[in-house]
Order: C-alpha cells, then sequence, then structure tokens
C-alpha cells in the first residue's frame, strides 16, 4: 500500500495555506489605539458583564477583561510567576484573595484623595494591612450559604442534620476543597460546636457526610455548580450568592440565609491595585467610578451582591441577604479570614487524605 | 557532540531541563501557609515528599494507574483488529477515508469530545432518564469510574489504530498465509505469526497511550464529578488554587520518576525478541 499523504506534502499544503493568511493580517489596516487599555482580572458570568457594562458608561479607560480560572485566588500564582512585571492593573477579589496578596505586597495603598467615594463606604469593613493602610476598595457583599431547589429537593431542608437524610441519597452538591476557602467546612464545624480554629467538629461531620453517599458531586467550579443544579442532578448545596442567583433565574431556590443553625458567611468583594502598573492613576478614577452611588447600584442589580455605598440602593431581590442587628448575631458569621487563608494549605491536604477516598 | 545538534540541545536545555531543575528544587523547599509559593531562600525540607506516603495520597496514585493502564489496554484491543482491516481489507480510497476519519477524530478539540460524552452520558446527560430505567445510577462510583475510561477511550482509539497501522503493515501477510497452509486454523496462525511480530508497535502504542491517559487532566475534572481525581488535577489543586508551589513540585517529581520508569521498563520489554532465540 502506498499512502498519498507524505511529511512533505503536509508540510507544503499546511505552508501554502498560512503564508497567505499570515501576509493577509500584516496588510490588514490597525486602529490606533485611542485610549489607554487596562487590564482587568475578574469572575465571569454575571459579576463580569456588570463590570462590562460600568466600563460601557464612561470613555476614559478601555478593557481587557481577564477572567478567574476557578476562584479569585486562582490568580496569585499567575501573579507570583510574572512578578514584579504583572500585566493586571486591578485585581477583583474578596478578603481571602486580599490577604493573600497583602503577604506578597503586590496591591497599592488606597485613600479617599485617590478614591474619594471611598467616603461613602463604611470604614471598619475596608481590608487593612498591619499598619492599617487601606489594602482593597469594597464594592458589594455577598454571602455564601445553604440552600436547595424548592421543585427536586426530596425533603425540606430546616438543619444540618438533615443533609444526613438517606433521603438525600446522591442529592448534595458539595464544594471542592478549592471553593469557597473551605468554608462549607466552617459552616459544619460551627454546627458541632467549633469555628475555623476549631476544625474537628467540621471533619467529623463531612466524614459522616462523604460517608452517607448522599454527595453526588463534588463542584470545582461555579460552573459545575449550576450545570448540576438546573439539570437536576441535584438539589442541595453550599454556595456563594451569584451561584444561587444564576440558578434562581429558572428555578425556584429556597434560600436557608436566616435559618436557626445555618449560619450564612458574609464576604466582600472589590477591587485590590497593584503594583509596578504605569496606569495607577487612570486605575484609581475607573474605580472611584464604579463605586459610584449609581455605578453601584448597577453592579448590585446585574451581579446580584448588595451595594456597600452607602448611598446606592441595593435591589429587592437581596432582601435575603439584609440583616437586623438581632438577626446578624443569630444567622450571620465572618470568619476571621486570615486564619481562613493560612489554613487553606492544611485544609486542602486533610481533604485529599481524609474526605476523598470517602467520596468515590 | 556534532555542531548540528547544537540548536536542539540549547532548546532542550532551555525549555525542559531547566525548568525541571526549577521544579526539582522548588519540591525540596519549605512552604509557609497563606503565602503563595515558597518564600526566596526558603529552607530546604523532605517534608513535601514525606507527605505523599499518606496512605490516600498513593491511593491516588495507584488509581490513576489503575484506570489508565484498563483505558489502554481495551483501547489496544479495539485498535489492534481496526487497524488490521484498515490496512489488509480495505480497499484504497475506503483506507484513505478511514485514516482521514481517525486524523479528524485525533485534532478534535479535547474539551469539545469530554463535554460531548458528559452531555449525552454523563450524570447531567440526555440518556440520564435510561440509565435510571435501566437501574443504573448515573452518579454512583463505578459508572463515573468507567465514564472517564470511556473519555480516555475517546482519545485513546484513534491515535492507537494509527500508531498501530505501520506496525501491521509491516508484518508479511504470507506468514499467516504459511501458517494456515501448513495447517494451523487462522487464529492460531495470527497468533503465532502476527501477533508476536506485531509485539514492538504494541507495547510502544501502549506506552504512548499510557502516558497520555496518566497525564489526562480535563477528563477526570469534567467526567468524574469531582469524585474521581487524577494525579494532575491534584498537582493543578496545588499550584493554582492552594499556591503550594514546593507540594506541587514533589508530586510533579514522583509522577515523573514513577511514569519514566514504567516507560523504562516497557522500552526494555519491546526491545527484547519476539521468540525467543
Amino acid at each position: 500500500m502506498t499512502l498519498k499523504l507524505t511529511r512533505r506534502r503536509t508540510l507544503a499544503g499546511t505552508g501554502t495555506l498560512i503564508l497567505p493568511a499570515l501576509i493577509g493580517a500584516s496588510l490588514l489596516p490597525r486602529e490606533a489605539a485611542a485610549i489607554t487599555e487596562l487590564v482587568a482580572a475578574e469572575w465571569g458570568g454575571d459579576i463580569v458583564e456588570a463590570m462590562k457594562q460600568i466600563a460601557a458608561r464612561q470613555s476614559a479607560v478601555g478593557f481587557n477583561w481577564v477572567l478567574f480560572q476557578g476562584g479569585a485566588g486562582s490568580i496569585l500564582p499567575k501573579i507570583k510567576a510574572a512578578w514584579p512585571r504583572v500585566e493586571y492593573d486591578y485585581v477583583a477579589g474578596w478578603e481571602g484573595s486580599f490577604y493573600g496578596m497583602m503577604a506578597e505586597d503586590w496591591v497599592e495603598t488606597v485613600s479617599i484623595a485617590d478614591v474619594p467615594n471611598l467616603a461613602d463606604i463604611p470604614e471598619k469593613i475596608i481590608v487593612k494591612d498591619k499598619k492599617g493602610n487601606w489594602k482593597a476598595v469594597p464594592r458589594a457583599a455577598g454571602g455564601i450559604y445553604f440552600g436547595y431547589r424548592t421543585d427536586t429537593a426530596p425533603i425540606k431542608i430546616t438543619s444540618i442534620d438533615d443533609l444526613l437524610s438517606p433521603k438525600l441519597k446522591r442529592a448534595i452538591c458539595w464544594p471542592g476543597p478549592t471553593q469557597s476557602m473551605m468554608l462549607q467546612i466552617v459552616a459544619l464545624a460551627l454546627h458541632g460546636g467549633g469555628s475555623e480554629t476549631n476544625m474537628e467538629p467540621g471533619w467529623k461531620l463531612m466524614k459522616e457526610l462523604a460517608k452517607s453517599g448522599n454527595i453526588g458531586r463534588i463542584a470545582v467550579t461555579d460552573v459545575d455548580f449550576t450545570n448540576s443544579f438546573t439539570s437536576g442532578e441535584t438539589s442541595v448545596g453550599f454556595f456563594a450568592e451569584p451561584s444561587w442567583a444564576a440558578v434562581a433565574k429558572n428555578f425556584p431556590i429556597t434560600r436557608l440565609t436566616k435559618q436557626p443553625g445555618m449560619k450564612t458567611f458574609l464576604y466582600q468583594s472589590g477591587f485590590a491595585v497593584m503594583k509596578n502598573r504605569p496606569n495607577t492613576k487612570l486605575t484609581l478614577e475607573f474605580i472611584n467610578f464604579a463605586i459610584s452611588p449609581s455605578m453601584n447600584t448597577l453592579y448590585s442589580q446585574i451581579a446580584g451582591e448588595a451595594p456597600l455605598n452607602v448611598k446606592a440602593s441595593a435591589p429587592s431581590n437581596l432582601a435575603h441577604l439584609s440583616f437586623a442587628p438581632a438577626q446578624m448575631t443569630e444567622f450571620v458569621y465572618v470568619p476571621d479570614y486570615r486564619v481562613v487563608l493560612a489554613s487553606q494549605d492544611a485544609w486542602t491536604k486533610r481533604w485529599e487524605t481524609d474526605i476523598a477516598p470517602l467520596l468515590q | 557532540m556534532p555542531l548540528a545538534l547544537l540548536p536542539a540541545a540549547l532548546i532542550l536545555g532551555l525549555l525542559l531541563l531547566a525548568p525541571m531543575a526549577g521544579l526539582l528544587v522548588q519540591s525540596f523547599r519549605h512552604f509557609t501557609p497563606g503565602h503563595v509559593g515558597s518564600d526566596v531562600g526558603a529552607p530546604l525540607t523532605l517534608a513535601n515528599y514525606r507527605e505523599l506516603l499518606n496512605p490516600a495520597i498513593v491511593g491516588l496514585f495507584v488509581e490513576t494507574f489503575r484506570i489508565s493502564a484498563i483505558a489502554t489496554l481495551i483501547g489496544l484491543v479495539v485498535s489492534y483488529p481496526l487497524a488490521r482491516c484498515i490496512v489488509r481489507r480495505f480497499s484504497a480510497a475506503s483506507r484513505v477515508a478511514c485514516i482521514g476519519f481517525l486524523v479528524a477524530l485525533i485534532l478534535l478539540s479535547m474539551l469539545v469530545r469530554t463535554y460531548a460524552i458528559e452531555l449525552a452520558f454523563g450524570s447531567v446527560g440526555m440518556l440520564r432518564p435510561l440509565l435510571r430505567a435501566f437501574g443504573a445510577s448515573p452518579n454512583s462510583g463505578w459508572y463515573i469510574q468507567c465514564l472517564v475510561g470511556a473519555g480516555l477511550l475517546h482519545y485513546l482509539i484513534p491515535l492507537s489504530t494509527l500508531m498501530l497501522l505501520g506496525t501491521v503493515q509491516s508484518v508479511d501477510p504470507r506468514l499467516a498465509d504459511a501458517a494456515q497452509s501448513l495447517g494451523a486454523p487462522a487464529w492460531r496462525a495470527h497468533l503465532s505469526t502476527t501477533l508476536p511480530l506485531s509485539r514492538p508497535g504494541l507495547i510502544g502504542t501502549f506506552m504512548v497511550g499510557f502516558t497520555f491517559s496518566i497525564s489526562a487532566f480535563v477528563i477526570p475534572m469534567v467526567l468524574g464529578n469531582g469524585r474521581i481525581l487524577f494525579i494532575s488535577n491534584t498537582i493543578y489543586d496545588r499550584f493554582s488554587d492552594i499556591a503550594d508551589y514546593p507540594s506541587g513540585a514533589a508530586i510533579s517529581v514522583v509522577m515523573l520518576v514513577v511514569s519514566l520508569t514504567a516507560v523504562g521498563i516497557l522500552s526494555w520489554l519491546a526491545g527484547r525478541p519476539a521468540v525467543p532465540e
């Protein structure tokens, strides 16, 4: 048998196709760069959509959007590899990733002089370093909490103990070890009388849950969770507000944010401005614009997170994340994120050795 | 060393050996929780390797190699007759069409083919009601393992078939004919002539398929429901999500050593004579 396909012919054919394309591309007219383009690292889905709409309402800067491949922490190794030639002007994140960046001394200090709209954001929630310098600009608050799909969940969930019910066989979508900074285990620990500094009750309960066979999917990305819920594969979970909001667009959801014994974890999302970039002033001006009352309201409506600018208005569909002072004590838990961050390595390895083998 | 090899040696040294050396050094560094990677000048330690002795991590290695070996063997069993059929039975036109089809399958994006399997057979797939009707739970552990194996086979079968075409073609068909003319049944003629002469090609194909399988990342991530993970996924988690470079580097180095040992043994087997002299 003699095959007609030879290496010489393949190379000649490939060259014949590629060369004209390259020449053609080089001859195309190029638009001159009229405005400065900032590189922004953001979450995908509704969050980047909200930021795109805010960016469209100003003309001072253009944007090259880079999306996280996983959680906000997934950008940190990329910055580490490139530092100090980092290409991101700002990196969106939350307390967990902010403290990681601060430990590496990557972020600029911000002040009201740089970002005047910071005056309308409560100072006590601004992330600070050990010297009290402000290191991130908050834009919204979100919650991570338990919930279930009302139309498909086999039972009504009223407590964490219900997660062990035999009726929930393979019905739970549980966050993977790199999701939500393991607050899901902290939630179990709180139920057992522990906390982020005493996780043993959480690990004990997690083992029981893994052995129960009730976990149908371990979500390693946000999309895993929404796919699993919208397809009906699973019905019960512990995820962040934007993920619940994505499912709630098409299916009835019961959010357990004010259920006794089931804590809601509050976090803030915001902007960290990277050092060593040539566009710091423009970046800060854009951030100031983005947290202005009208833009913060717009962000909140699209992204599904509560605005942190006191002059912005929160959409009515976030009422479940609005807590009276007495409710804050009963239903809300804000962990020490420095402890949570420092424990990620140990907790992830513990998951791999103690929990993962029980899930197969 | 001939001068002509200098460019290749430089590229190999710059792009492969230097990063690997960096990885090796990183694997011995101490990691401070909360930081990204090891600190500059971090002390050296064996702790990153010691933690790999945990039975759960050893189990992860075993699981990766087990599923990969089974999928590669099944791929060979399917591909060899297919390759023989294409070479010996098909007309020239059908042969070209088949080879073109196999090449197209190889070039198909890994993500596309993996999500195609997930959407058809996965626990969120279209066939989910059918599977449940037959009493099979698309969320059960054994089913997910099968699904990961199917994902690997989707790539392994076209790859192995293409590789085995040359092997089958190089075996003289008259040897099997001669065996049959001397009274051997067809199956025995092939087992005693075609198969032993194909052994180096089969082992080589197994090596390539096995290497691909154990390093698979997307397939277990998408089809494994987060419950079946390969070593590659763990390495990614260590580097990307918890930024523990030293631990990720230690797993990578162990994975490399184990893989090279397996390939070395297989190469040695391939080099031995097919029929004892």
